[in-house]
């Protein structure tokens, strides 16, 4: 809230998937900009999509939440999501503190 | 606080608003300022206002006028009108008519300038002083030549002798002045003309005699032209007058008279100060939640200015009226003001004033009050004393309402200036009223929404923390910072048959939903261990609820079944506690799915011997997420650092080291809420039990 976080999503359009990159940290302040991106993305219709979060800083549990209700959807709409993992040591720790890891659709090491 | 209000009038008003911070970088820039400087608004923020519209040599002066200004507070410029030379983005010059005002921002200023484009009026100046000029022409011809022109002229002209008497007039100025023929206005003393009005110049100061451009010029002195306010002392009717004045010479360049043209420039100042005034209440209106002191100052503001008197009553909800402020430029009056307001409260006439505005929720005005309205009003002899003293003159109120709710009144009271107070007045203080009204209104939800949140999140935390044989128990909750919104933290401790239970959790999300799903969470835990004695088991049955929901509801919860010496615990996505002993800080317990987010998933229990004088830390991802000054998360490992320190120390003392230490490490409020249990086993250290468990310690030295 008081210090603006650094945070940046870039968009791949590689067929048939989009691939949205995502750096710096997806916290409260910034899970608002990925959720409407990705709103954005999908406004054409559900369609596979890759996100990318190899170079994420941080991620907190409202990031978190985003990504499992983004997982929750993709199989109600019947569209594929694929998560890349983070390299980031805190941000791979929320996601193994909480099951995460092994409940969310990572992709395998060194797919990406 | 948002700024759409003060926006939303700057964004139409007719002058430019420039508003800068106090290193002089603009802030805000209004469609006006586009137009009239020539720059977009997107192009001007962030850069400063000097390089933007001040020419070279004005620079240097505006950077020492900031500079001092948050040096000393003292500004020559600030809340005054000035006339001075703007860039515009062609790096052409033009004249600017300029008013600054300055307002606190927490601990900084912004500063907002009201800037008016002169260039076609001072165009209209210029033709003014050609038309002077042939009028001086015109006169060394005949009288009657003269008469001709200037006679039907439509502003007023008039010319002065060297004893200052008024020796021609024409049709419009002896209707200003309130003559029917020349010969009438000839043969009153100059002094008794102007003794009939109060005059006062821009500022506020009385202008006399001798400050009248042309009885300075018969003086041989230099004669600016000059604004005046005129009151007249009889009706009250006030009015702007610019007067310019030229010598017109004798063929031996001596001055014979001065003649002078009086523009009319009532409506223009009366609009330009209604915009200004407008926009530094709405400034402060914005500025502060804290709505009583914000009417004060709005009270403040408008005298002496606008109104000699103002005063804010408002409406509570027994139907009582209360006064808030009441405003008079002179500190001495106000006491007058204290009195009577005494006399007023014990007796409001609901026909009368305040009392009828409160009942209609209609505005009021009194253009004149005559004395025999004193008299009937007056309640005793010192009542009617007091009133007379005052000089009440002229008086308007009108209603601050919200819909059909009447919050208070707003009272106009204008006495020794004299001024009658008209519909023009009642209207600019029906705006000042609307404007304060919402503001009352929203600081009033605001902080029955913060007091409901408050409520709201007491009753989701344990009134009181339980007394735990051989253990000592101590927590924090520190709720964000935005504390209108009920925070996702929790934590709850209660008695089993044979021993405690400890939960601490955070469902995420906010408000209202937020409480619910914790209040959901604690009570199904609180149900359910009665029968289930295994953590990892109280777990499932949470998760089970929670995907029942309609609504996603997910929570972290961590789960602690308290006994003599050990505890067995379960940790559903929530961090795992920190176990401090002799052997230092380790983290404690395994890593299970957070509660209603995943399908096919199981919880361990883990026990964890606890010997005495040990102490287990259970905490939200609050405090590992604070942020601190260089941008960096407090994280796992100064949360370990920190503890180390307290080691073989109370529960109560970590609790308050760890909130020190927070407090330190962040800038600003808590961002996220934030909670932490410590429960310390009492007891002397056990040397040989310390070194027994060494080996299974799994000591935390790095991060994960």
């Amino acid at each position: 809230m008081v210090r603006p976080t650094k945070f940046e999503i870039r968009e791949h359009a590689t067929e048939p998937a989009l691939k949205l990159s995502v750096t710096g940290e997806l916290d409260m302040n910034t899970v608002e900009l990925l959720a409407r991106h990705v709103e954005r993305s999908l406004a054409d219709g559900p369609r596979a999509l890759r996100l990318d979060l190899a170079e994420l800083g941080f991620m907190d549990s409202s990031g978190l939440r985003f990504l499992i209700d983004l997982y929750d959807r993709s199989r109600r709409e019947d569209w594929e999501l694929s998560i890349v993992r983070p390299h980031d040591e805190a941000a791979t720790m929320v996601l193994r503190a909480t099951g995460a890891d092994t409940a969310l659709p990572f992709e395998p090491d060194g797919s990406s | 606080m948002a700024p759409t209000l003060t926006e939303q009038i700057l964004d139409r008003a007719p002058d430019a608003v420039v508003s800068m911070d106090q290193g002089g970088r603009v802030t805000y820039w209004n469609p006006r300022a586009e137009e009239v400087f020539g720059v977009r608004c997107e192009d001007a923020l962030g850069r400063t206002v000097a390089e933007l519209i001040i020419p070279d040599r004005h620079r240097a002066a505006h950077i020492a006028g900031l500079e001092r200004f948050l040096a000393d507070g003292t500004g020559p410029l600030l809340q005054r009108r000035l006339e001075i030379e703007a860039l515009r983005a062609d790096g052409a010059e033009f004249p600017v008519e300029l008013t600054v005002s300055a307002v606190r921002d927490g601990d900084g200023w912004n500063f907002h300038a009201f800037v008016v484009d002169l260039s076609a009026r001072k165009e209209t100046e210029q033709q003014r002083d050609l038309l002077v000029e042939e009028l001086r022409v015109a006169l060394e011809g005949s009288e009657r030549r003269f008469e001709t022109v200037v006679g039907s002229f439509s502003d007023p002209v008039t010319i002065r002798d060297r004893q200052d008497r008024i020796v021609y007039a024409n049709r419009a100025a002896l209707e200003t002045l309130g003559f029917d023929s020349l010969e009438q206005l000839r043969s009153t003393p100059p002094g008794d003309i102007m003794a009939d009005y109060v005059v006062s110049g821009e500022d506020g100061r009385p202008i006399a005699m001798e400050d009248i451009p042309s009885v300075r010029i018969h003086r041989g002195l230099q004669a600016e032209p000059l604004l005046i306010r005129t009151i007249h002392r009889q009706t009250g009717a006030q009015r702007w007058q610019l007067l310019k004045s030229a010598p017109l010479l004798t063929s031996a360049g001596e001055i014979e008279v001065t003649i002078t043209v009086i523009e009319n420039v009532t409506e223009q100042k009366r609009a330009e100060r209604q915009n200004v005034f407008l926009a530094q209440v709405s400034a402060e209106l914005a500025s502060s939640l804290d709505y009583e002191q914000t009417l004060r100052k709005v009270a403040q503001l408008a005298v002496p200015d606008v109104v000699d008197w103002c005063a804010v009553d408002l409406l509570d909800e027994d139907g009582d009226r209360r006064p808030v402020a009441v405003a008079h430029a002179d500190p001495k009056r106000l006491k007058l003001a204290e009195e009577l307001r005494n006399y007023e409260q014990t007796r409001l006439n609901p026909n009368e004033g305040i009392g009828l505005v409160f009942r209609t929720g209609r505005p009021v005005l009194y253009p004149r009050i005559p004395d025999e309205m004193l008299v009937r009003t007056a309640s005793d002899e010192r009542h009617l004393e007091l009133l007379r003293e005052v000089g009440l003159r002229s008086a308007a109120v009108v209603p601050m309402s919200a819909g059909n709710r009447i919050l208070g009144a707003m009272t106009l009271v204008n006495a020794e200036s004299g001024r009658v107070l008209d519909d023009f007045d009642l209207k600019l203080a029906q705006q000042v009223a609307d404007r304060a009204a919402v503001a009352i209104e929203n600081a009033r939800l605001y902080s029955e929404r913060s007091s409901i949140a408050h409520t709201l999140q007491q009753s989701l935390l344990p009134e009181q923390l339980p007394q735990i044989p051989g253990f000592e128990l101590a927590s924090v909750y520190i709720p964000a910072f935005e504390s209108t919104e009920v925070g996702g933290d929790f934590y709850d401790v209660w008695e089993l048959e044979d021993g405690w239970m400890l939960i601490i959790g955070d469902v995420t999300g906010k408000g209202i939903e937020a409480a619910a799903l914790t209040s959901l969470v604690r009570h199904t835990m609180r149900a359910a261990s009665e029968f289930e004695s295994s953590p990892a088991a109280l777990l499932a049955r949470v998760d089970g609820i929670l995907k029942k929901q309609r609504a996603r509801s997910i929570c972290t919860a961590l789960c602690m079944r308290l006994f003599e010496d050990r505890a067995l615990l379960a940790a559903g996505g929530h961090p795992l506690p920190l176990r401090v002993s002799s052997r230092g800080v380790t983290r404690v317990g395994d890593h299970g799915p957070l509660l209603g987010g995943f399908s096919d998933v199981n919880w361990q229990d883990t026990t964890v011997e606890l010997e005495p004088d040990s102490i287990l830390v259970a905490y939200t991802d609050g405090v590992t997420d604070a942020i601190g000054a260089d941008g960096t998360r407090y994280g796992l490992q100064r949360l370990c650092d920190t503890l180390a320190q307290f080691r073989g120390r109370s529960a109560t003392e970590v609790i308050e080291g760890l909130t020190v230490a927070l407090g330190e490490f962040q800038i600003g409020s808590h961002a996220d809420d934030t909670a932490a249990l410590v429960l310390r086993r009492r007891g002397p250290w056990n040397p040989e039990r310390d070194q027994q468990d060494a080996s299974e310690a799994e000591n935390l030295a790095v991060t994960e």
